[in-house]
């Protein structure tokens, strides 16, 4: 203790953090050259592949809305401003919840707690953090979009170097936000009822957005100006963006206003922003702190706030008093007489799992509630989709809009399930089930729930464009082989490649098996769409019927089985084959 | 030394630590033991300072550790059964780092690892990354480092989960070294047997409270029991499993 006393004059705490997350980074990425070279491959190829194709999609799409008739310009600008509006609520949320996390939820956190580290110092450092985390995917998103409109707009070099400022100046304000809300958050909820909210909010939201986007129907008299008036309503219902307090706005007219030469303009919402960032940026940074062990105090000390209630207590008590029920799920399932116990008890336990991770169902909500909305909302344009050609062009987006949500759940939740059985492999594995019949249950559990929503959603999109029943039943068939071969490609790579080690899904996933999951997954959706619109050539055939040729359907088909097959094999193979 | 002063601890409803009071001289080796969710984590946690007491007070080195946080850290260590280290670091740059964090000059904190890097056996493994490492051998670096400044207050949480048995014995003999040289060492564990063979002073503590504090012989009194600890813990357990919940 001798030598704490006596003051030595050290590197700063702060010094010494950032050092040692630099060289963890350094060492993260030097570990690359050790890992997988098809793994560096897909990763640098998929992210080399999203800058240019959105660099090329944002480019072609802003010619094309330049070349709008007396709009174009009017049309460009709002679409910038829109883009950012949307960026930075999601980074106010991913602030949020990559702040929460940072500082309550993480080990590293509590070691520092128990070191001689002002709290003052280890909230700036996790402030700082969060920074970084949650923003290096706005930077990554943003940057291929914000090139192509200055390549669009004959930008000079300056503005690019502008735009770096602005940007990093900007991210600033939803971290210090963001870190407010996780700070106030760990204070006064628990994390279930965090989440519980969350979803709810993103639901009213949803609901709202629903009915604020709301199409409209074209009255017959005004057919003439028709464009002009669906032009005139889309700038009304996008004028949120041009909302003078948000700092979405300020970020949109500092890059505008530079590309038109305004330079004092430009710079006038450049110091607006700093001024905003540097104040907010200063409180956060010095006032939280003082908050932040209050609330980590609060959110280790929390007993569930439920528990508050005297309506809860009364029921769990209830509860405790009554002999253990089978729960809806064990009921439900006890009506397949044929099912084997063992196979029951591990469905019921894979329900019981899904059902109290809040992640997984909210998530699943999201995704496909988002779709539900679209697909519902098709009911306002279908009145003036006479032409064949749209109707054969969204029934095939759609096709693919539900695969690629179902791809993104498949790869997200189904993928890790092998793995996560993780260290209690042995339970599963040594009962007489047999590892292969539990891949195989967790293969039928998953793909026959994903089924229920993804032939509900088709069904729904084929009613709303009042498609005929050969139609209906031809994507009802199609969505069915697709969920199949998806959840075979996910529980199929999930067993060949396992990670027993991790407990966290997300790590999991990010692993070489769950990139390949996730690209071939995206692969398989895009040639399977196109495969089957090109089979059916509406475009090239009047009269066409929508439906592809036997050939187009016959590749598709094929290629669907050996997705399904090959995996499944290769995973039962590996999983026999794994020492538990 | 340490003072736990009226200690209480609440999760909403649920009274997780129910007015514990002791002190503990500096240089006593103290063993708290306790059934599952008796409240030894928790009440660890108030005095380590990761959380706040509903009421009452922890004081360390007679410094309060919500008055003055910083000033009470500097004379604690505190290793959790499960450690957090740095991955993708080496066990000497963790060592040095947390040396450093203790404000330790370089000179200092390569002297002082020396002997604890040497006692632990951890030479071999000095430059290698430590998420390659073995959960003993994580254990023996946390420990390591959490002595490196020379804490007045050594708290450790099951300080031999994952120790082999040569390990475990240099774990022992330097808390008892330290201790003898005026450490005082707070040791939560399940392990009857340490706590028979190391500490001075033995707290129980079961629902919440002290079921029993003292030494082994006023353990045997207080549990009305002969012989062995487990005696004396099995009685004070189950007397106060059956008194009405605080």
């Amino acid at each position: 203790m001798d030598d704490v006393a006596a003051k030595a004059a050290g590197p700063s705490p702060m010094f010494l953090l950032l050092r040692v997350s630099l060289l963890q980074s350094w060492r993260r990425l030097a570990a690359v050259r050790s890992q997988s070279r098809l793994l560096s491959f897909v990763i640098f190829g998929f992210m080399v592949g999203y800058v240019v194709l959105s660099f090329a999609l944002f480019y072609k799409g802003l010619r094309f809305v330049g070349r709008f008739p007396g709009l174009g310009e009017v049309l460009t600008e709002r679409l910038l401003f829109l883009m950012f509006a949307c960026l930075f609520v999601m980074l106010l949320f991913s602030n949020l919840v990559i702040g929460y996390t940072n500082l309550f939820r993480n080990r590293e956190s509590t070691f520092l707690l128990t070191c001689p580290v002002s709290f003052q110092t280890i909230y700036r450092w996790k402030f700082i953090e969060t920074c970084g985390l949650a923003s290096w995917a706005f930077l990554f998103l943003v940057a291929p979009l914000l090139a192509a409109y200055g390549l669009h707009q004959n930008a000079p070099w300056h503005f690019y170097a502008m735009t770096v400022g602005l940007v990093s100046v900007f991210i600033i304000l939803p971290t210090s936000v963001g870190a407010f809300c996780a700070i106030n958050v760990a204070r006064f909820m628990d994390r279930r009822s965090f989440q519980v909210a969350m979803i709810g909010l993103a639901l009213i939201a949803l609901a709202a957005a629903a009915v604020y986007m709301k199409p409209e129907i074209v009255q017959e008299d005004i057919e003439d100006t028709r464009v002009l008036g669906l032009m005139d309503r889309l700038l009304v219902r996008t004028r949120f963006a041009h909302y003078p307090l948000l700092p979405s706005y300020w970020l949109s007219s500092g890059v505008v206003h530079w590309l038109e030469g305004a330079v004092a303009t430009a710079a006038f919402f450049f110091l607006v922003m700093l001024s905003y960032s540097v104040f907010f940026g200063f409180l956060s940074f010095t006032s939280l702190g003082a908050i932040f062990y209050e609330a980590t105090s609060a959110a280790r000390s929390r007993g569930g706030v439920f528990g508050q209630w005297e309506w809860f207590k009364r029921r769990s008590s209830r509860r405790r008093s009554l002999p253990e029920s089978d729960g809806i799920a064990e009921s439900f399932l006890k009506l397949f007489v044929w099912m084997n116990p063992d196979v029951r008890a591990l469905l019921v336990k894979d329900i019981r799992v899904f059902w109290r991770d809040t992640t997984q169902w909210g998530q699943t909500l999201m995704l496909f509630g988002l779709l539900g909305v679209y697909i519902l909302n098709l009911r306002h344009f279908s009145n003036q989709m006479v032409n064949p050609f749209w109707i054969h062009l969204v029934s095939y987006l759609n096709l693919g809009a539900c695969s690629l949500n179902l791809a993104t759940l498949t790869t997200r939740f189904v993928y890790p399930q092998f793995s996560l059985e993780g260290k209690r492999i042995w339970i599963i594995g040594m009962a007489p089930l047999g590892i292969v019949r539990v891949i195989r249950t967790k293969f039928w559990l998953a793909a026959l729930s994903a089924l229920v929503v993804t032939i509900g959603l088709m069904l729904l999109s084929c009613r709303m464009l009042n498609l005929p029943a050969d139609r209906t039943v031809f994507f009802s068939g199609v969505v069915t082989v697709m969920t199949f071969t998806l959840t075979g490609l996910a529980v199929g790579l999930g067993a060949l490649y396992p990670n027993f080690k991790e407990d966290n899904p997300s790590k999991i996933v990010s692993g070489f098996g769950g990139t390949l999951c996730l690209v071939l997954s995206f692969v398989y959706i895009v040639f399977s769409v196109v495969t089957l619109a090109l089979g059916a050539a509406w475009w090239k055939v009047q009269e066409a019927s929508g439906n592809p040729g036997a050939g187009h359907l016959a590749v598709f088909l094929a290629v669907s089985a050996a997705l399904l097959w090959l995996p499944m094999r290769l995973g039962t193979a590996r999983a026999r084959s794994t020492e538990l | 030394m340490i003072e736990l002063i009226h200690l209480v601890k609440n999760f909403g409803d649920l009274v997780a630590v129910n007015d514990i009071s002791i002190e503990i001289p500096a240089g006593q080796f103290f063993c708290v033991l306790g059934p599952n969710a008796a409240g030894k984590t928790t009440t660890i946690k108030m005095l380590t300072g990761l959380i706040k007491p509903t009421s009452g007070a922890a004081r360390v080195c007679g410094i309060d550790v919500q008055k003055d946080p910083l000033e009470a850290r500097k004379r604690m260590a505190y290793v959790p059964d499960f450690p957090f280290l740095y991955d993708k670091l080496t066990p000497w740059e963790f060592i040095r780092f947390t040396g450093q964090l203790f404000q330790m000059p370089d000179a200092k904190i390569r002297s002082r690892s020396e002997e604890l890097i040497e006692r632990f056996h951890l030479d071999e493994y000095l430059r290698k990354p430590i998420e390659g490492l073995s959960h003993g051998t994580r254990q023996r670096i946390a420990i390591s480092a959490a002595l490196l400044h020379n804490p007045d207050v050594f708290v450790i949480d099951e300080p031999m989960v994952g120790l082999d048995p040569q390990h475990a014995r240099v774990v022992k003999d330097i808390l008892k070294e330290r201790a003898e040289k005026g450490m005082t060492v707070f040791l939560s564990t399940h392990q009857l047997s340490i706590a028979e063979e190391m500490a001075d002073r033995i707290g129980i503590i079961n629902r919440g409270a002290f079921a029993g504090v003292g030494t082994l012989d006023e353990l045997r009194g207080q549990s009305g029991s002969d012989g062995k600890l487990e005696n004396c813990f099995l009685a004070l357990t189950a007397e106060a499993a059956e008194a009405p919940a605080g």
